[in-house]
């Protein structure tokens, strides 16, 4: 999950995201649509189309409109709810039984006829989207030696998954087991809440095994590409646009409606690129640049246009706890305290962020909110801060000039340097430390911060993969899974760990919640081991004529989205 | 015996002026030139005192003037609109060009960025002149077996091209070292060199490893065709030693020539840093460089075009200054012009 929340937080930073440039493509009255996949500086195009090798959001976003999974999030209210399947889990927690809907059969766009037509087997007979399909996708994930990411991911919480992922054991080993054509059976290594949602990720998506076994590695370019869900993949010019077209034998479900759309393009464009679009009147739905934004507010019609939203990221500095000076809390503490948060994103980051001070997001299942629990919060207070500072330094006995530099790191990104510029003046204003930023391109700043000899300040950003507080505080703080080099191991650590075990197989929702919220306490207030800065919004424009909902996770359900025709230019 | 109103011949005849005067002579007679020569002079009076001349500190950020504009900007561009008009620029007259998106004076750095682009303006030609030139002079002089091996080097550095040398060796070194997994290799000598340079070595070494390639042969060429001059015979005859030969006679008769050509190559050099910059290479924020803010003012465009514009004309204006100046330079410096008004 690192790796692709990571990427999507540096996007969503940049705010050059793939988020939705849904321009108008036909003047027939068609109801066409265009999105953008409209990717950061460097990767200038959606990387892959395989549900086993999907990591990043435009992948994902492709994905989850033509192959829908056996469960999905619900955009607006982060529930899981039935997708291809209604599921019944067993007392214990661990034995769930998906029913697949029958008869929903596999399509491909043709484009000879221009149509979306329905797959054939061998015999001519409609093939149907059946668990076989389902266990398919699960085992290459899985078992299918593709270093898929997010097959790693899943492995941990199917029987023998870990194993098989390691090639230890034959994917037949794994617990997933068809019953029969359209009932799939998942047995889990242990219990947890959030289970049915990450059995309905993308590595678990149906996938067709004949057009693998004969296309090869690229089978899902559009010559190839089959799907199931309310559209299919009908175009791809790579580095430029993807378009998806609506598919006609999509039965329609209460949560999957039948689209109202005919095609959704999604282009790649750069933030600012995408706004003359829109305001050109040839995209329906942009991205928002972070530079235009006082001015899209300000403007009469754009004003109209511009929504802001629930992100799906916190925005935070981790710290090597382990280098001096940030060896100590207080330190920690004195930073933390005097970034003024507000003031960053009232001025930098502009899109109406909110100031954190836990990790895990509000909206998350069971996460513990900050004005709640005010005893926990560490807060901002730059007297404090100092004498925090003061205290830290007569203990040692030396003088402000005398103590270790300071490096603060980020990967290369505007966005990301322009919020470290401003915390590094406040840190000098507020405490009189110096500190040293440093870049690095992404795939070294991976590494780096992921060493024990991680920078002494490094940004970091997390992105929901399920919405529930353990994705964000287990998955990434416990020590058993944790890859970032905060290198935080006293004994509030191993309190930490004991805490957010405990509330992984915790049934009752206050108590867990409760829990989270100890355990924020003890890293972000008590040792500081990280500073939190900001939750992040999602912003978009979006035109007058489009009758849309607004995703708090990352990804869109075009199916639910409309055209209003006569409004319309 | 005529009558004369001359008092002696040496009167009559106009005096003799060295070449170099007479090109002087004539660079001042040319109008763009001399204005070259003056946006010249004035940057570099900018650069050596910035720290007198700007108003501001260039880092010093003051968020809530972030993307703040005076008035006479707001009046200049349409498209933006103060707060007071119901728009959504912050008006502040403290900063003469405006500030840019963290609150930043432009004007104090577009003064500080005149140094990164005047230091890469002439160290690239010093960089050619010492290299190549030495080089050139030798192979043209000499000729045969030395000339061969050293036209053979130029050969090869001249398939180098120049800016992907620097983005990769950026690359390289500024992504591929942290603090203590490779402290104490030569990579991470580097790279701690290029912090403590602000950014500026890779663009230094990947100017001298191609830069002088150019003027090497352009040397060899005029060497070549020097030393069968009858100054040359007639030095060597008289026992001059070699060097002598080659620096005291040949290499002032060839000068003109190279000294056009480099003074024409400077808005390359100055074109380098400033695209390294905007393609987010360049110099190490948050020291000012005239690419970097035309890369971030480009960002903002749509609704800040101050930010952008301001450095491109500083930007402009050197180019320009230092184009016209080579332009002139080999008009004045041409044997073949002299005497022509």
């Amino acid at each position: 999950m690192k790796r692709r929340t990571l990427q999507y937080s540096r996007f969503l930073a940049l705010l050059l995201v793939f988020a939705l440039m849904v321009g108008v493509v036909s003047a027939q009255g068609d109801r066409k649509v265009l999105v953008d996949a409209g990717n950061a500086v460097g990767a200038s195009d959606v990387p892959t189309l395989d549900p086993s090798l999907a990591t990043d959001t435009s992948s994902i976003q492709v994905l989850i409109e033509t192959n829908p999974g056996l469960t999905r999030i619900n955009e607006v209210t982060l529930e899981t709810e039935p997708s291809m399947a209604t599921w019944t889990v067993s007392d214990d927690g661990l034995v769930y039984t998906f029913s697949i809907m029958p008869e929903v059969p596999w399509v491909k766009y043709n484009a000879e006829t221009d149509a979306v037509e329905q797959v054939l087997d061998e015999n001519g007979n409609v093939r149907y989207v059946t668990a076989e399909d389902f266990a398919y996708g699960i085992r290459r994930s899985i078992g299918g030696q593709l270093g898929s990411y997010y097959g790693g991911i899943m492995a941990s919480w199917v029987v023998n998954g870990d194993a098989v992922y390691a090639g230890e054991l034959p994917v037949e080993e794994l617990g997933v087991e068809v019953l029969d054509t359209y009932t799939l059976q998942i047995t889990a290594s242990k219990p947890a809440a959030f289970l049915s949602t990450i059995f309905g990720m993308w590595q678990a998506y149906a996938q067709p095994a004949w057009v693998i076994e004969e296309y090869g590695d690229f089978w899902y370019e559009p010559e190839s590409f089959q799907g199931y869900g309310p559209f299919t993949l009908k175009e791809w010019i790579h580095g430029e646009s993807i378009t998806i077209i609506k598919n006609p034998f999509w039965p329609g479900t209460e949560n999957i409606p039948v689209p109202a759309l005919d095609e959704v393009k999604m282009m790649v464009l750069e933030a600012s690129a995408a706004l003359a679009n829109f305001e050109a009147g040839a995209a329906d739905v942009s991205i928002v640049p972070l530079s235009d934004i006082d001015r899209i507010q300000a403007d009469p019609v754009l004003s109209e246009a511009y929504y802001v939203g629930p992100g799906s990221c916190t925005y935070i500095y981790g710290i090597n706890t382990a280098k001096p000076p940030l060896d100590d809390a207080r330190v920690r503490q004195a930073l933390s305290m005097s970034i003024n948060r507000q003031a960053l994103i009232d001025n930098v980051t502009k899109g109406g962020q909110q100031p954190a001070f836990f990790f895990a997001r509000p909206s998350l299942a069971a996460a513990p909110h900050q004005e709640d629990y005010p005893e926990y919060v560490l807060g901002e207070d730059v007297e404090v801060a100092r004498e925090l500072l003061q205290s830290y330094l007569d203990e040692r006995g030396i003088t402000l000039d005398q103590m270790e530099p300071i490096t603060l790191a980020h990967n290369e990104s505007e966005g990301h340097a322009r919020i470290a510029q401003a915390i590094q003046q406040m840190w000098t204003e507020a405490l009189g430390i110096t500190v040293e930023i440093q870049t690095q391109e992404w795939a070294v700043y991976l590494e780096t911060i992921k060493s024990d000899d991680a920078p002494q300040v490094f940004r970091y950003g997390w992105c929901l993969d399920y919405p529930d507080a353990h994705n964000f505080l287990f998955d990434v703080f416990d020590s058993q899974v944790r890859e970032l080099g905060i290198n935080w191991n006293n004994e509030d650590a191993a309190e930490f760990d004991s805490l957010v075990e405990q509330a992984m197989v915790e049934p009752d929702m206050q108590t867990r919640t409760d829990l989270y919220a100890q355990a924020e306490n003890l890293l972000t207030n008590k040792d500081a081991a990280i500073i939190p800065i900001y939750y992040y919004t999602s912003l978009n424009l979006t035109q007058p004529w489009v009758q849309r909902t607004h995703s708090q996770f990352g990804q869109e359900y075009f199916e639910k989205w409309d055209i209003d025709l006569s409004a319309r230019p | 015996m005529s009558v004369t109103d001359i008092a002696s011949l040496s009167e009559a005849r106009p005096k003799g002026d060295s070449l170099w005067m007479d090109g002087l002579k004539r660079l001042a007679r040319n109008r763009m030139a001399v204005l070259g020569v003056v946006i010249i002079i004035f940057f570099i009076l900018v650069a050596v005192f910035a720290d007198q001349l700007a108003p501001k500190s260039y880092e010093a950020q003051v968020l809530a003037d972030n993307n703040a504009a005076p008035q006479w900007v707001i009046d200049m561009f349409p498209v933006m609109t103060s707060k007071a008009d119901g728009g959504y620029v912050t008006v502040s007259n403290d900063y003469i060009l405006g500030a840019d998106d963290l609150g930043r004076d432009i004007l104090s750095r577009i003064i500080y960025g005149t140094r990164i682009s005047l230091a890469v303006a002439f160290v690239g030609p010093i960089l050619a002149l010492i290299i190549g030139l030495v080089m050139g002079l030798i192979a043209g002089y000499f000729g045969g077996i030395v000339d061969n091996i050293i036209m053979r080097v130029v050969d090869i550095f001249y398939a180098f091209p120049t800016l992907l040398i620097i983005i990769l060796m950026m690359a390289y070194f500024r992504g591929s070292f942290n603090e203590s997994s490779s402290q104490g290799t030569f990579g991470y000598a580097l790279y701690m060199a290029d912090r403590s340079m602000g950014g500026m070595l890779f663009i230094f070494i990947g100017i001298a490893l191609t830069s002088w390639v150019g003027l090497a042969r352009l040397t060899r060429g005029e060497a070549l065709s020097a030393r069968q001059r009858e100054y040359v015979i007639a030095a060597r005859s008289i026992g001059s030693k070699e060097r002598g030969i080659m620096f005291r006679h040949v290499l002032p008769n060839i000068l003109g020539p190279l000294i056009v050509a480099e003074t024409l190559t400077i808005p390359t050099y100055i074109r380098y840093e400033a695209f390294l910059s905007f393609i987010g290479l360049g110099v190490n924020r948050p020291t000012p460089s005239w690419g970097s803010m035309i890369s971030d003012g480009s960002r903002a465009i749509a609704s800040y075009p101050h930010q952008a514009i301001f450095p491109a004309i500083a930007l402009f204006l050197i180019m320009f200054a230092f184009n016209f100046l080579g332009d002139g330079l080999r008009d004045a410096l041409d044997p073949r012009m002299r005497g022509v008004e």
